[in-house]
């Protein structure tokens, strides 16, 4: 898709998102909208570095956990307001990231090894956030101290504040990496063959690094977001192995590698998720990640590229069909 | 109080070695990372539970059924999910996310029939120790690490010495070659597949005596699995059971000097580096992918 | 007036105990074709990923415009103007056509807006226009090499270096090849490497002959084909002169 083109899609998906903060829904409804938008936001953070340069990350919840623990405790501490908590938190994730990136890509890491050690990277953050409960809290975790409806603070006593914040937050990665075009086609050169990437002037470390740098910042400040809606973070949820998966998911269902790919991927699997966990998870625990787990498996099978690839599939079968009817009608076959 | 530390692990870390031994075939024949290898544990561990309670099989005899009725569902599992997955678009990350799913799939089957609470069983090895030397051995983790042992043999002995466990080597080093060869690639696939699904089930019939049996059990192994094999060595058999006992020896050593989480830091670190700067581990070779 | 511009300078190169490259020197001038041959295993391909930085080299030097780049990294050596094709053919099987061609244009371009606008006038010159959406990893071998080849020439090289692009091909196919490498001579310098001798005998301006990692031999076709050491070399492995 050209720039253009995905930039009014962007901006037309934007009004309509918009103009649903003015419909009257119930709660449940709002809180799906704000789940939605925010693995929207993540996926497409990851979807940067993951999805366009090819490397399955399912760690990323280390810097989602990096952004949330340091804007809430600069605020607990400090009093520090959050919006800027979450850039400190920000640059914090970056940092870590580098510390990650640099030995994995010039060592070469890739494919599987690339994913058990971004898993490591996790449960490493995992595991400290446990150990330093002094700070942190450990196991029980931190809650956000409560402040009535305060901009300057990021809390809000309804949801619809909170909405607005992540549409925008959404707009401005979206806006991101379409604007990042050269980039984009940089990664997915890298991701398809480095060598020849290489050979054509591309720098292969230089834009992995970048890109995972700009991921890093962006889940981090996702997870300063989690802090303040939830107002309340705990290892296993911001620093799990799931919230990781999650993130992947999304893209992964949605179309890897794609601009839109994440955002569609969010709007399929968490309204379902969420509404399966309301009608059945009180009678049977567990039966809505059954399910969900299950669905999950199918999508891939069926659907190895996700949803955004049929666009291309299709288009690509009919330059096939008028070639092979030209063929025939030159008589060449 | 050293030989204790060092016999504690060197049980702990024959488990270790039993489990990894499933993954390693998997992983390093299949070339597919299977997240939900803890969780076919925390299957068979149920499995055992149950018999146990139910209809009185000892844990370590519910092998020899535990053993045939995974191999059947790795079967399935292979046929039904994994295969339709291979060689097409975007394998590696599907087979991830395939697995995961199905690890998913596993956990809250678990959590929907057995709830999530903690179960135990009892038998008249239960708080018993050997005394060997001046050490105090579990007992049942001391049986524990002598099936592994026996396992372990076993399996070395099939991979080496008969035809089948060469057809094993041959497709784990080039598919392409042993195609060539004559070798039924995807038959060979089924089997490890299968064989590594089995393998893990019974460990967990083995350590069900010794550890507590919940839903989630499977998440911790699975980090575990997965360091011993890389650190051991992407497809080399004796590199898993070195990495298993190394890792068990590590984790005696670490638990003893420092806290639990810091003992898990301690060898997810070694793990990060290892990936780094020899992925092939100790004994492998042919990492770099 | 031949302008020197490419220095190679007693570069030699060894992976365990084999010395793949053994003090090897010559120089490349401006606007020339020059031919490199030599039996299989004499390390031709193996020089090509040494001056593009693929390898490093454990003696000597490259220069290039009296500027040493045998420590730069193959995308920057790209950007100083060597390109280098491979032998076997490595498309991006993921992307269409026309963004392998885009991707290949963009180091080089300011914005990505005149990338795209080059991208057809590659495709035509390459014959792949009419496949444009398709993805590389559905093309035939000789569509393979033509990308090869157009996503080369994207990169805008003021040295081309070319590595067996006419395995493959028919007699017809190499023709065409030959007629667009001669035009191709008119604004570049092209160094390239073949197993097929009617080629090089035809479009090089000199020859350098390759063996066991050494220099064996250089100068115009006509004195290579009659060198008795060259002769020899290829006689003693049993390989066919003539494709």
């Amino acid at each position: 898709m050209k720039q253009k083109q995905s930039l009014i899609v962007l901006g037309i998906l934007g009004v309509a998102l918009l103009a649903l903060y003015f419909l009257p829904l119930i709660v449940f409804a709002k809180h799906i909208l704000i789940l939605t938008l925010f693995y929207a936001f993540l996926g497409t953070g990851w979807n940067l570095m993951c999805g366009y340069a090819g490397r399955l990350s399912l760690g990323h919840a280390a810097f989602v956990a990096v952004g949330a623990y340091t804007s809430i405790l600069l605020f607990k501490e400090f009093s520090l307001t959050p919006w800027l908590g979450m850039l400190v938190g920000g640059v914090l994730a970056v940092v870590v990231m580098l510390l990650i990136a640099w030995p994995s890509f010039r060592f070469g890491l890739k494919g599987p090894y690339f994913t058990l050690a971004s898993i490591a990277v996790a449960e490493i953050v995992h595991n400290l956030l446990v150990y330093g409960r002094d700070i942190t809290g450990g196991s029980l975790g931190l809650s956000l101290p409560y402040v009535p409806t305060s901009l300057a603070q990021f809390q809000f006593d309804g949801k619809g504040e909170y909405y607005l914040v992540i549409l925008v937050f959404w707009l401005a990665a979206m806006f991101l990496t379409i604007k990042m075009e050269r980039t984009r086609y940089y990664l997915e050169a890298i991701r398809e063959d480095e060598d020849a990437a290489s050979a054509l002037g591309i720098s292969v470390n230089r834009n992995l690094i970048i890109s995972a740098c700009i991921s890093a910042f962006l889940v981090a400040i996702g997870g300063t977001f989690y802090a303040q809606y939830f107002r309340y973070i705990d290892p296993y949820s911001i620093a799990g192995f799931s919230l990781s998966l999650n993130m992947a998911l999304v893209v992964v269902i949605g179309g890897s590698g794609t601009i839109f790919g994440p955002t569609i991927g969010a709007f399929l699997l968490i309204p379902m998720t969420e509404l399966l966990r309301m009608s059945l998870g009180a009678q049977l625990p567990g039966l809505h990640l059954f399910l969900y787990g299950i669905l999950l498996v199918a999508c891939v099978i069926y659907l190895p590229k996700g949803i955004a690839s049929l666009p291309g599939i299709i288009k690509a079968k009919r330059e096939k069909k008028a070639l092979q009817i030209q063929q025939t009608s030159e008589g060449v076959q | 109080m050293l030989l204790q530390i060092i016999a504690s692990g060197l049980l702990l870390g024959g488990i270790y070695a039993l489990l990894s031994v499933g993954l390693n075939l998997i992983f390093g024949v299949i070339k597919i990372v299977n997240l939900a290898h803890g969780d076919f544990l925390m299957m068979g561990m149920y499995a055992t539970f149950f018999l146990f309670t139910l209809k009185d099989v000892n844990p370590y005899v519910s092998v020899l059924i535990v053993f045939p009725a995974f191999v059947l569902i790795g079967v399935v599992v292979f046929r039904v999910i994994i295969k339709p997955l291979l060689g097409k678009a975007e394998t590696e990350v599907n087979t991830i996310i395939a697995t995961a799913g199905v690890g998913f799939v596993l956990q809250n089957l678990a959590l929907m029939l057995w709830k999530s609470d903690f179960r135990a069983i009892e038998t008249n090895l239960t708080g018993k120790s050997y005394e060997f030397f001046g050490v105090l051995l579990s007992a049942g983790r001391t049986w524990t690490f002598v099936i592994c042992i026996i396992v372990a043999l076993l399996l070395y002995y099939i991979l080496m010495k008969t035809k089948v466990g060469t057809h094993i080597r041959a497709v784990s080093q080039d598919t392409d070659a042993a195609t060539l060869m004559g070798i039924n690639v995807n038959r060979i696939y089924t089997l490890t597949f299968a064989a590594g699904i089995a393998l893990v089930g019974i460990a967990g019939s083995i350590i069900t005596p010794t550890f507590y049996v919940y839903p989630t059990v499977g998440l911790y192994f699975n980090t575990m699995a997965f360091i011993i094999v890389v650190l051991g060595g992407l497809g080399s058999f004796t590199g898993a059971l070195i990495g298993g006992l190394l890792i068990g020896l590590v984790e005696s050593f670490a638990g003893v000097m420092a806290s639990a989480e810091l003992a898990q830091v301690f060898s997810l670190l070694i793990f990060l580096i290892i990936l780094f700067v020899k992925p092939e581990g100790i004994m492998g070779k042919g990492a770099r992918v | 007036m031949a302008e020197t511009i490419l220095v190679i300078d007693g570069i030699s190169k060894s992976f365990g105990g084999l010395q793949a490259t053994d003090n090897v020197s010559f120089d490349v001038n401006k606007g020339e074709i020059l031919g490199i041959i030599g039996p299989n295993g004499a390390g031709k391909s193996t020089l090509f990923n040494l001056i593009t930085g693929f390898y490093p080299i454990d003696s000597g030097s490259i220069t290039y415009h009296g500027k040493r780049i045998d420590k730069l990294t193959p995308d920057k050596i790209c950007h100083k103007g060597i390109t280098r094709t491979f032998q076997v053919a490595k498309p991006f099987p993921g992307l269409t056509i026309a963004d392998n061609i885009l991707v290949a244009c963009l180091p080089k371009a300011a914005k990505v807006s005149e990338a795209r606008d080059q991208v057809d006038a590659i495709l035509k010159i390459v014959k792949l226009d009419k496949k444009a959406n398709s993805l590389g990893a559905d093309l035939t071998t000789l569509e393979r090499k033509r990308l090869e080849l157009g996503k080369a020439l994207a990169t805008n090289p003021e040295v081309l270096l070319l590595d067996e692009v006419m395995t493959g091909l028919k007699p017809k196919e190499m023709d065409e090849m030959m007629d667009l490498i001669r035009e191709l001579k008119k604004t570049k310098t092209i160094v390239i490497v073949e197993h097929v001798m009617r080629v090089i005998m035809n479009i090089s301006d000199r020859i350098i002959v390759l063996d066991h990692g050494q220099k064996i031999a250089e100068g115009l076709p006509k004195e290579i084909a009659e060198n008795e050491v060259v002769i020899k070399a290829y006689l003693g492995r049993g390989s066919n002169k003539d494709a």
